[in-house]
C-alpha cells in the first residue's frame, strides 16, 4: 500500500514538474503507522464504548442473565419438594374425605345433570330452527306496524288490512319430528315458552352443581392451606415467567417521597414469592429473598422502597459500591448488617419497643438503663424534666392570663355601670360573664397540669442512686475505690469509668460523702442470712438483679449485681433499703431547691412527716419530692424478711477484700475542688447530689447525630488514619468512640480538663453494635411526616405504654408476647414443675381484666391496705408483684396499653350478667362441686387453710377482675389463650351448638336446655363471699 | 484499501467478540447439589446382638415419702394402706427400679419397622401406671382414667407438642402420639399435684424400663459402637460407651451411687 502512494506522488510530482524537496516530510516519512494506531485507538474506543454501552454501565444486565438461570434451576428445584407434599396432602384422609364427598356429589347427579343437558340440547335445537322465522315475521310485522302507525289516512285501512293478514299468516316451521303450523301469535307464545324453559334448565343446572363446585372449592383451599410453599403448578408458572422475563432496570417510584429505588434490578429474589437462601442460588447471596417477609408485608415496598430502611444510593445502578453509597460522595452509606435496624428509626422514633427490631431496641434500653440519656438529651428519653418545665411554664402562663382575663371582666363590668342605655349595660354584663366562664376554664386548667406536674414528681428518676443517702449508706472507704475503676469492683456495673487522677478521685469522693445527709438510723438486729438468700432466689429480685460471679453469676441485668454488697454497704441502712427503697431521709423542695428538715417542719408547728399523702412543703403550699428517684418497687417485705436479705447480702463479698483508710473523706478542703469535678463530669446528670439538683445535661443532644454533617464529628488526629482505612464515617466515629471514649483525644496535648469527658463503659461488642444502631438511626428522617409512625387511634396507646414498660423493667419477669424472653424463665427454680411458679404471662391481659380493676391493682398490687405482705390475686406464688407507687398517669398509660394491644374499648362498660334462676343456682353449684370438676382442686378459695397449695386465682375475685366473654372462651380453650398453661382443656364439650361439661354426671344438669360453659361465667361473677364459704363448707 | 477495510472489520468483530465474551462472563454456580442420600440400613436378624444388664444403686434404700391424698377423697378412699412416692424405688437385689435404659447414639442411618401396638399409661388410684414408660415416635399412647375423679394429662415436653387435657371418670381412652424423641417427658396432673409419670419417647426400638429385678435387655441390635444410657428420675442420667460384635450377647451394667 505504501509502494501504491509513493507511485501515486511520483505521478502527480511529474505532472507538476516540480522540484521534490530533499527531505520533504510529506514524501519521506510514511504515515501508515500512526494512521493505524489512531484507527487502532479509535477501534478500541469504539469497543470500549460498546462495551461500557452495553455491559460496563450496566452490570445489573449480568446479574439478570445470571439471575434467570439459578432461579428457575432452584425453583426446578423445590419442584420435587413440593410435588412430594402435594401429594401426602392428596393422600391424607382429610382431602380423600372431600374428594369422596365431591366424587359423590358429582355422581348423585349425573343422571339428574344429563337429563337437564339433553333437554337443553332439544330446546336449544328447536330454537334453532324457530329463531330465524320467528325473527324475520317479528322485524315484518313490526315494520308494517310503523307504516300504519305514520300512514295517512287514507291509506291507513288497507295497510292495517295488511297487517293483520301478517299476523294470520301460517308460518310452517320443519321441526325434525315433522312439519308444524303457527300463526304469528302462536310463534311468539312458542319462542317465549323455548326461551323460559331454557333459562330455567339452566338454572336448574347451576343449582345441581353448586354443592359440588363449593366441595371443589374446599378441595383447593384444603391443599393450598396446608402446603408450606407453591404448588407445583404454580412453581412452573414462576418458572414460565422467569423464562419470558426481559432484561430492563426493575425501579420502584414513590413521587411522594421522593423516591427512585433501582435496587431490585440487581437484587431479583427480594421479593419472589418463593424463599430463596444463598446455597439455593449458587452461593450468590445477591439473589436471596429478603430475610423477614413479614417486614414487607407491612411495609409494602412499592411504597416504602428500599433505601428509606437501608439507605444507599437507591438509583445507582453501574457498580456494588456506588449503588450501595460507599463512596465519598454519597452521605448515606447502605447500613452494614449489625446495624441495618437503624433505618426503623425514619418512622418509628416514637416506639420505644419495635417488634421485629430486638438491635435497635437493645440499643435504646441501654441507652437508657446505663446511663447515656444522663448527660445526653434525646427525643423521647428522660422526658420527665423537660415536662416538668413545660408544666410549670404552662401554669405561670395561665396565671398571667387568667389575671389578664379578670381585669378585662372588671372593666367590661364597670363600663356596664356606665353605660348610656339598659341594653348596652346588659350587653357588657353578658361580655364580662362570658370572661368570668374563661377564668373558670383557666382554674380547672391549672388544677390539671398542678396533678400533673405531682405526677411528674413521681415519674421523674434518675438512672443512679441517690448520693444524698451515701453517709448513711456506703461505708466511706469503699467510695474512692469505685469511682477510681466501677468495673473493676463489679465488672458489669452500668457505672462508668471517668477520667479522673487519684487526686481528683480523693476530692470526688470528700464532696460525695461531705454532702450527704444525715439522719435517724435504727439499729438492726442480725436476720437470718439462708432465708434472706430464699428470699432473694424466690420472691423475684431476680427479676431485675443478679447474683454471683462469673459462671455463677444469674438473674436480670436491669439493675445491679448483688455479688459484692457487703463490702460496700452499712447493714442497718441496707435493711432500710430493702423494705423500702424509695424511703429518703430528708424530703426535697423543688421550689426551695433545697432539702427540708425536721427543723423546716418544727418552726411551722408541723411533726416531721413526709409520704406521698403528706407531701406538701412546710414552708408554702407546693408538692416535695418525697420518694428517692430510683425505680427499685417494694416487694412489700416484712421487717424481718428484709433483715434476712439484708444479712444475706452482707454475706456477698470477697474474703480477701481490703480497703485502706479514707482520712482525706472528711478534709473540708477538697469539698470546692470535688464540686467542681463532679459538676465537670456531669455527674448529677445519673444521681440526685445535695446543690446540683437542677444540673442540666452535660453531653451533646443526640437526636439528629446520625445525621450530623460528617465534618461535624470530630476524628481529631485519626482523621487520617480513618480515611485511609475506610472508617471515616458515623459507622467508624461511633464504634471507635464507644469502645474507647477518649479515642479521640489520642496525639493531642490536652490540659486534664479540656479532655474529653465522656467516661468509659466498657461495652461488650454486641452492646457497641446496638447502641451504633440506635444513633446511626437517630437522623433527620428522609420520609415526610405522614409516613411516620404516630397513630392517633389505640396504636398511640401502645406506644406510651411501652415507655412505662420499659421504665420499670416489667418484662423482666412477665411475658408481653410470645417467645420473649425474661429474666426468670431460664433460671433454674423454674424450669419442670417450677414453670407454675413463673409470674403470669400478660399477652391478651387486656382482653382478660377490667381495666377498672387492673388500675386498682398496679396501685395496690396486694388489693388490700392491710393485708400488704401478699399478692393480691396468686397467694399463693412465692414471686410477689411489687408496688411500684406508679404516678396516676402512668396507671392510666398501663391500662390503656394493655387494652389497646387486644384491641378493647375504653372506656370499659360490662355487660350485665343475667341473673341465676334458682334452679340454674343449683346447677351451677353442682357443677362446681362435683367430683367431676376439679375447679376447687386448684383455685384458691380465700381459707387460708388451703390455699398455699394452691395454684390458681380464687374465684370471688373474678366479677370484678375478668371480662365474661374473656372467661368464657378461657374455660373452653385455655390452650389457645394461654399455651402451656396449668388450666386443663377440655373441660366442656360442643354438643348441637352449645358447650356442655364433659367430665362427667352432674346430677339435673344433663336436662338444662342451656349452654353449661355460659352456666359457669354467669355463677362465677354473681360469686359473693357467702356462696363461696357454701361451696367451702366454712 | 480492500485490505485495509479487512483489517478494520476484523478489529471491530475481534472487538466485538472480546466484548460479548466479557459480557457473558460470568462464574459458573457452585455445585451444591448435596451427595444421594444414602440408603437407610436396615438391621440383619442373622447378626443382630444383645445388651442385657441391671442398674445398680450402691445406697441405701430411701425412706419414701408418703403421698398425703386427702386433697381428694376419693383418691383417699381407694387405698387402704398408705402410699408412697415411687422417685426412687431399690429392689432387694441393690437395682433400681423404673430406670429407663436406652441406646442413646450409634443407630443414626438406620431404618426400623413403623411400631405398631399402643402402650398404656393408666390412671388408678390417682397415681400412674406405669411410673415409668418408654415408647417409639410415632407410636400410639392410649391413656385411661380408672379413677371415680376427675384428673388432668399435662405432660411438659421441652422437644414436642404441649397439650393439657382433662379426663373425666369413666370418659373414653385418650388416644396420643409424641413425634420427637425426647428423654424423658415428665407428666403431671395438676389437679393431684402428687402424681407424676415420666415418658421416653425414642425414635427407634431399643429402650427398656427396669423392673423388680433391676434388669434390662436390649434385643436386635446390629452390631456397632453405641452410647447406651440409663436415666432415673433422682438419679439423674448415666452413659456407656459399649461396642458389640456381630451376634454378640454383651453385659453392660450400670450403677448409681447412693
Amino acid at each position: 500500500m505504501v509502494q501504491r502512494l509513493k507511485s501515486w506522488w511520483k505521478s502527480l510530482s511529474k505532472l507538476e514538474d516540480q522540484p521534490v524537496p530533499e527531505r520533504d516530510p510529506i514524501v519521506n516519512s510514511s504515515l501508515a503507522i500512526p494512521l493505524a494506531l489512531s484507527s487502532l485507538l479509535l477501534m478500541l474506543s469504539l469497543v470500549w464504548a460498546f462495551y461500557e454501552e452495553g455491559w460496563g454501565l450496566r452490570p445489573w444486565r449480568v446479574y439478570q442473565d445470571e439471575f434467570q438461570e439459578l432461579f428457575v434451576s432452584a425453583l426446578e428445584k423445590k419442584k420435587p419438594v413440593s410435588r412430594e407434599e402435594e401429594q401426602a396432602i392428596l393422600a391424607s384422609s382429610g382431602y380423600q374425605e372431600l374428594l369422596a364427598r365431591l366424587r359423590q356429589a358429582e355422581e348423585s347427579r349425573q343422571s339428574d345433570l344429563q337429563s337437564l343437558e339433553q333437554q337443553e340440547q332439544q330446546i336449544r335445537q328447536r330454537l334453532a330452527i324457530l329463531t330465524r322465522p320467528f325473527t324475520t315475521a317479528r322485524s315484518e310485522i313490526q315494520a308494517k306496524r310503523y307504516e300504519v302507525e305514520t300512514a295517512s289516512a287514507s291509506s291507513r285501512e288497507s295497510l292495517a288490512r295488511q297487517l293483520d293478514e301478517l299476523r294470520q299468516r301460517n308460518y310452517r316451521i320443519e321441526f325434525p319430528d315433522g312439519p308444524q303450523d303457527y300463526t304469528f301469535g302462536e310463534l311468539e307464545e312458542e319462542f317465549n315458552a323455548l326461551k323460559a324453559e331454557q333459562g330455567h334448565v339452566q338454572q336448574r343446572k347451576v343449582e345441581l352443581l353448586r354443592a359440588p363446585a363449593r366441595l371443589q372449592r374446599q378441595l383447593n383451599e384444603y391443599v393450598n392451606n396446608r402446603l408450606a410453599g407453591l404448588t407445583e403448578v404454580q412453581l412452573d408458572g414462576l418458572i414460565g415467567e422467569a423464562r419470558g422475563q426481559g432484561i430492563y432496570i426493575r425501579q420502584i417510584h414513590n413521587p411522594e417521597i421522593n423516591l427512585v429505588d433501582r435496587c431490585e434490578s440487581c437484587h431479583l429474589g427480594i421479593r419472589e414469592p418463593v424463599t430463596l437462601t444463598a446455597d439455593e442460588m449458587g452461593g450468590r447471596r445477591v439473589f436471596v429473598s429478603h430475610p423477614r417477609p413479614e417486614l414487607l408485608a407491612l411495609h409494602d415496598p412499592e411504597t416504602f422502597g428500599c433505601s428509606p430502611c437501608h439507605n444507599g444510593n437507591g438509583v445507582g445502578t453501574v457498580s456494588v459500591t456506588k449503588a450501595h453509597g460507599k463512596y465519598k460522595h454519597w452521605l448515606w452509606p447502605l447500613f452494614a448488617k449489625e446495624n441495618f435496624e437503624a433505618g426503623c428509626l425514619q418512622c418509628h422514633q416514637n416506639d420505644r419497643h419495635l417488634r421485629y427490631a430486638d438491635t435497635l431496641t437493645a440499643g435504646k434500653d441501654l441507652f437508657q438503663y446505663r446511663g447515656c440519656m444522663g448527660c445526653h438529651p434525646r427525643d423521647g428519653f428522660d422526658t420527665e424534666p423537660r415536662e416538668t418545665r413545660e408544666v410549670q411554664k404552662q401554669i405561670t402562663d395561665l396565671f398571667a392570663e387568667k389575671q389578664a382575663e379578670q381585669l378585662k371582666a372588671e372593666r367590661l363590668l364597670n363600663l356596664g355601670d356606665r353605660a348610656a342605655t339598659n341594653e348596652e349595660a346588659n350587653q357588657l354584663y353578658a361580655d364580662a360573664q362570658a370572661v368570668t366562664l374563661d377564668v373558670a376554664a383557666i382554674d380547672a386548667r391549672v388544677d390539671q397540669l398542678r396533678v400533673r406536674a405531682d405526677e411528674l414528681l413521681l415519674e421523674v428518676k434518675k438512672p443512679g442512686p441517690n448520693l444524698k443517702e451515701v453517709r448513711m449508706k456506703l461505708r466511706p472507704e469503699w467510695i474512692p475505690r469505685w469511682i477510681e475503676n466501677p468495673q473493676a469492683f463489679r465488672p458489669d456495673t452500668k457505672m462508668p469509668q471517668f477520667r479522673l487522677s487519684p487526686e481528683d478521685v480523693q476530692a470526688v469522693s470528700a464532696f460525695i460523702w461531705q454532702s450527704g445527709v444525715e439522719g435517724p438510723l435504727d439499729r438492726q438486729p442480725q436476720g437470718n442470712a439462708e432465708r434472706g438468700r430464699q428470699i432473694v432466689e424466690s420472691r423475684g429480685c431476680l427479676g431485675c438483679h443478679s447474683v454471683g460471679e462469673g459462671e455463677q453469676q444469674h438473674g436480670g441485668n436491669f439493675a445491679a449485681n448483688l455479688s459484692r454488697v457487703g463490702e460496700k454497704a452499712n447493714y442497718d441502712y441496707l435493711v432500710r433499703w430493702v423494705h423500702a427503697p424509695r424511703r429518703r431521709t430528708l424530703p426535697y423542695c423543688p421550689v426551695h431547691a433545697r432539702d427540708i428538715t425536721p427543723e423546716d417542719y418544727a418552726g411551722q408547728g408541723l411533726p416531721f412527716r413526709f409520704d406521698l399523702e403528706y407531701n406538701r412543703c412546710p414552708l408554702g403550699d407546693h408538692s416535695l419530692q418525697v420518694q428517692n428517684q430510683n425505680v427499685m418497687p417494694s416487694l412489700r417485705l416484712t421487717e424481718q424478711e428484709a433483715r434476712d436479705i439484708a444479712s444475706y447480702l452482707m454475706t456477698q463479698r470477697h474474703a480477701d477484700a481490703q480497703y485502706a483508710p479514707v482520712p482525706f473523706i472528711e478534709d473540708q478542703a477538697l469539698f470546692d475542688r470535688g464540686r467542681f469535678l463532679v459538676r465537670h463530669h456531669g455527674c448529677a446528670g445519673c444521681h440526685e447530689i445535695a446543690g446540683l439538683e437542677d444540673e442540666g445535661k452535660i453531653g451533646t443532644d443526640l437526636t439528629l447525630e446520625g445525621s450530623k454533617p460528617i465534618e461535624r464529628l470530630d476524628f481529631a488526629l485519626l482523621t487520617h488514619d480513618a480515611k485511609k482505612e475506610g472508617w471515616y464515617n458515623h459507622k467508624g466515629f461511633f464504634e471507635n468512640k464507644l469502645r474507647n471514649p477518649a479515642v479521640y483525644d489520642q496525639g493531642k496535648i490536652k490540659e486534664p480538663l479540656e479532655r474529653l469527658r465522656m467516661p468509659n463503659f466498657h461495652l461488650s461488642k454486641e452492646d457497641i453494635d446496638r447502641l451504633t444502631t440506635f444513633l446511626l438511626g437517630s437522623q433527620e428522617s428522609v420520609v415526610p411526616e405522614q409516613y411516620h409512625f404516630n397513630p392517633s387511634d389505640q396504636r398511640a396507646d401502645v406506644q406510651a405504654g411501652w415507655v412505662v414498660v420499659k421504665k420499670y423493667n416489667c418484662m423482666g419477669c412477665h411475658e408481653f408476647y410470645a417467645g420473649q424472653p425474661t429474666s426468670l424463665v431460664d433460671l433454674p427454680q423454674y424450669q419442670g414443675d417450677g414453670r407454675e411458679k413463673l409470674p403470669p404471662n400478660l399477652i391478651g391481659e387486656g382482653a382478660r381484666v377490667n381495666p377498672n380493676w387492673l388500675a386498682r391493682f398496679l396501685e395496690n398490687p396486694a388489693l388490700s391496705r392491710e393485708d400488704v405482705h401478699r399478692n393480691g390475686v396468686r397467694p399463693y406464688l412465692d414471686l410477689r408483684m411489687p408496688s411500684f407507687d406508679l404516678s396516676a398517669g402512668e396507671v392510666q398509660k398501663l391500662v390503656k396499653f394493655f387494652q389497646a394491644l387486644s384491641r378493647q374499648p375504653l372506656p370499659y362498660l360490662p355487660v350485665p350478667q343475667e341473673p341465676l334462676t334458682d334452679r340454674e343456682l343449683v346447677l351451677a353449684r353442682g357443677l362446681f362441686t362435683s367430683q367431676a370438676a376439679p375447679c376447687l382442686r386448684c383455685h384458691a378459695t380465700g381459707d387460708p387453710r388451703t390455699d398455699q397449695t394452691k395454684t390458681a386465682p380464687n374465684f370471688a375475685l373474678v366479677s370484678e377482675r375478668l371480662k365474661p366473654d374473656w372467661t368464657r372462651r378461657w374455660i373452653v380453650h385455655p390452650e389457645i389463650i394461654s399455651p402451656g398453661t396449668a388450666m386443663p382443656s377440655g373441660l366442656f364439650r360442643e354438643e348441637a351448638a352449645r358447650w356442655v361439661f364433659a367430665l362427667g354426671r352432674v346430677p339435673g344438669l344433663e336436662s338444662y336446655p342451656g349452654d353449661h360453659a355460659d352456666l359457669v361465667v354467669r355463677y362465677m361473677f354473681q360469686f359473693t363471699p357467702q356462696e363461696q364459704r357454701r361451696l367451702t363448707g366454712r | 484499501m480492500r485490505k485495509f477495510g479487512i483489517f478494520l472489520l476484523t478489529i471491530v468483530s475481534i472487538g466485538l467478540w472480546v466484548a460479548c465474551g466479557g459480557g457473558a462472563e460470568s462464574e459458573a454456580p457452585a455445585d451444591t447439589a448435596a451427595p444421594a442420600a444414602e440408603a437407610a440400613r436396615r438391621v440383619d436378624p442373622a447378626t443382630a446382638a444383645s445388651l442385657q444388664g441391671k442398674v445398680n444403686y450402691s445406697g441405701q434404700a430411701p425412706q419414701l415419702a408418703r403421698l398425703r391424698m386427702g386433697a381428694d377423697p376419693t383418691c383417699d378412699k381407694q387405698h387402704s394402706e398408705p402410699v408412697y412416692a415411687q422417685d426412687l424405688l431399690v429392689n432387694d437385689n441393690g437395682t433400681l427400679e423404673n430406670a429407663f435404659v436406652w441406646v442413646k447414639s450409634g443407630l443414626e442411618g438406620y431404618a426400623f419397622d413403623a411400631p405398631t401396638g399402643q402402650v398404656t399409661l393408666d390412671q388408678q388410684g390417682c397415681v400412674y401406671l406405669p411410673h415409668v414408660l418408654g415408647l417409639r415416635t410415632g407410636q400410639e399412647l392410649r391413656i385411661l382414667n380408672s379413677d371415680p375423679t376427675t384428673h388432668n394429662v399435662n405432660p411438659t415436653p421441652a422437644n414436642n407438642r404441649d397439650w393439657n387435657e382433662s379426663q373425666g371418670p369413666n370418659a373414653p381412652e385418650k388416644i396420643k402420639t409424641f413425634a420427637r424423641q425426647e428423654v424423658m417427658i415428665p407428666v403431671k396432673c395438676n389437679v393431684h399435684p402428687w402424681m407424676k409419670a415420666y415418658i421416653g419417647v425414642v425414635d427407634h426400638p431399643f429402650f427398656a424400663v427396669t423392673g423388680k429385678d433391676g434388669a434390662y435387655e436390649l434385643k436386635g441390635l446390629p452390631p456397632g459402637t453405641y452410647t447406651v444410657e440409663a436415666w432415673h428420675e433422682k438419679l439423674g442420667p448415666m452413659e456407656q460407651q459399649v461396642t458389640v460384635a456381630a451376634s454378640e450377647t454383651k453385659t453392660v451394667e450400670f450403677s448409681f451411687g447412693g
